[in-house]
């Protein structure tokens, strides 16, 4: 029966070894522990987060650059084709004003050649005309060499003028 | 690897049979009647129980000298070697001539201020045996009377070796009145204790120093380990179930009491010098502890806890005329640590106790013959691996248990009563763990 009846010096050992211990733990030892290994947790668990917002935020900062290429790669396709564009623009337009150069100058080629044409044609209107009141002239002076002659043609004129 | 630990368990049981059977015959062979001279129930309790000087191994005689401190009958207190109170007996077997050696209990005697002191280790006939008590010689009126009982005791018990008189000692055939001395020696228990308790400080400060040096960073083997059983008790059974707030004033308590049965566990199922005693299989250190857990538990405890054990939530005829409730809730207050206590004591001395057995059965067969002795060497042995590898176990789940339990009372008698859910969960968590 020994064992089940406890010893008064081993309880007294006991409590004073256990409450020094106690003390001595409470004091200096467990809530430096605890402290420590909650702040630990807080900065793992905070940790996780930063590493979750870079992630996030490196996300962002790729899409965002992938939207710049993208839309840098438009403007240089947009340009390009600008490029292009006024390109046929500037050859057409060359082309346009070449041929109305052209057609200027084989209007004004036309004009001239029209209008000495008209010269030449005048000229020679007035060149027939003179020649026919030369030839006119001549007929005339030969027929009209009586007084007879000159005054039935004279009343034959009148008469065609009446009738008219 | 794999082969050369099968060669290692090979060697090791062939030597833990040969060790054991030489041993083992040896001490047989003292006794020609075939019977076993080995008196195991003396062996186990010696074993479970508390001295006065540690034992080394391989030897029967040298023990670790402790300090004695005792108060004698007048007041006086002494300090002295527990060397004092034993010596060596060389005796010499007449038929084989072999030398035995044997440590018997002497008569410590001191003088102090012309008075003559003897302290001695009360012996079989002693009610204090083991212990250390005081002894006078006799006085004129007592002769008689001793004279008296003894041969009153003689005729009742015809076969009885030695008479135990009850206040007096037969000490080498002389008569002495015994007075058991008030004792706080440093006995192996005590020592043990103090030895764990210093463990417990190194470990815990280890951690702290380590914390200091380095600052978050995770420590990482033995360090790590002790971090991850604090984590383990503190988040997991502390915090879980008193909450951050209660947790930090607690949590001092409970976390030393799991640390310090853990390494009293432990270091008992160690065989040789720092380890040995067994503490936890002690019923004074769980007393303590069930006692420390009682008052932190009832001391400042809430309105709501002292109503549900004053008046609880019950029909009227079971708390009125007749307060049974009442009279079973104040029986649970001391129940409840009283359950604590015999728990942690009965378990851990229990596997001390299958362990020894284990042992000594090799001494109970060795007398029958060398087939019996070999056989239950081998068997005895890996049963008594297996039990100290299920003792390591049942250490842990023992400081766990009690930690857990000295929390859940704790938080039933720390809660104000709007947690009501929280009480039963915790209750029923409690009645699951008695089973």
């Amino acid at each position: 029966m020994e064992l089940f009846t406890p010893d008064s010096g081993l309880v007294i050992w006991m409590f004073v070894a256990f409450v020094i211990l106690f003390i001595v733990l409470w004091k200096w030892g467990w809530p430096v522990i605890i402290k420590m290994m909650e702040s630990r947790a807080d900065t793992i668990d905070k940790g996780v987060e930063d590493a979750k917002e870079a992630r996030r935020q490196l996300d962002n900062a790729r899409a965002e650059a992938e939207k710049f290429m993208a839309e840098a790669r438009k403007q240089q396709a947009e340009i390009l084709s600008d490029a292009q564009k006024m390109k046929t623009q500037i050859i057409d337009e060359a082309k346009v004003e070449a041929s109305k150069e052209a057609q200027k100058v084989m209007d004004a080629a036309k004009v001239s050649i029209q209008q000495s044409q008209k010269e030449a044609e005048l000229q020679l209107k007035n060149e027939v005309s003179k020649f026919a009141l030369d030839i006119a002239e001549k007929v005339m002076r030969k027929e009209m060499k009586s007084d007879k002659a000159q005054s039935e043609l004279v009343n034959k004129l009148l008469d065609e003028y009446e009738n008219n | 690897m794999r082969k050369n630990f099968k060669i290692f368990f090979t060697l090791l049981l062939a030597f833990l049979v040969a060790v054991p059977s030489a041993w083992a015959t040896e001490s047989a062979s003292d006794n020609q009647d075939g019977e076993s001279n080995v008196d195991i129930k003396e062996i186990i309790f010696h074993h479970l129980g508390d001295g006065y000087g540690w034992e080394v191994p391989f030897s029967h005689v040298y023990r670790i000298p402790l300090p004695v401190i005792v108060k004698a009958e007048d007041g006086k207190w002494f300090c002295f070697s527990s060397a004092n109170l034993t010596e060596v007996e060389v005796i010499k077997d007449e038929k084989t001539g072999k030398e035995k050696k044997e440590l018997i209990p002497v008569i410590y005697k001191t003088r102090r201020d012309g008075k003559e002191y003897m302290f001695a280790l009360g012996p079989h006939s002693s009610n204090h045996k083991g212990k250390v008590v005081e002894l006078f010689p006799l006085q004129a009126g007592e002769v008689a009377k001793v004279a008296d009982i003894e041969k009153q005791y003689k005729t009742e018990h015809p076969d009885a070796h030695e008479a135990t008189l009850d206040g007096f000692v037969n000490f080498g055939g002389n008569y002495y009145r015994e007075y058991r001395t008030f004792d706080i020696s440093i006995t192996k228990n005590v020592l043990a204790l103090l030895l764990a308790s210093l463990l417990v400080t190194l470990m815990v400060f280890s951690v702290v120093r380590y914390y200091n040096k380095k600052g978050l960073k995770a420590p990482r083997k033995g360090m790590g380990f002790m971090e991850m059983l604090i984590d383990f008790v503190y988040t997991g059974v502390i915090k879980a179930s008193l909450g951050a707030k209660k947790a930090k004033k607690f949590g001092p308590y409970l976390l030393t009491c799991f640390f310090f049965i853990l390494t009293m566990n432990l270091l008992g199922l160690i065989v040789i010098f720092p380890g040995g005693a067994n503490l936890t299989g002690n019923i004074a250190v769980t007393l303590v502890l069930a006692l420390l857990t009682f008052i932190v538990t009832n001391i400042r405890a809430s309105k709501h806890y002292w109503k549900e054990i004053l008046w609880p939530d019950v029909p009227m005829f079971l708390k009125f005329p007749l307060p049974i409730m009442q009279f079973i809730e104040v029986f649970g207050i001391f129940t409840k640590p009283a359950a604590l206590c015999v728990r942690l004591f009965a378990n851990m001395m229990g596997g001390h106790m299958i362990v020894i057995t284990l042992v000594c059965l090799i001494f109970i067969f060795a007398p029958i013959g060398y087939a019996a002795l070999g056989g239950s060497v081998v068997i005895s042995i890996l049963f008594t691996i297996f039990m100290l590898l299920l003792d390591v176990l049942v250490s842990f789940i023992q400081a766990y248990v009690f930690t857990m339990l000295s929390t859940m009372f704790i938080a039933m008698s720390h809660e104000s009563g709007h947690d009501h859910v929280e009480d039963e969960s915790a209750e029923q968590m409690a009645e699951i763990v008695d089973i």
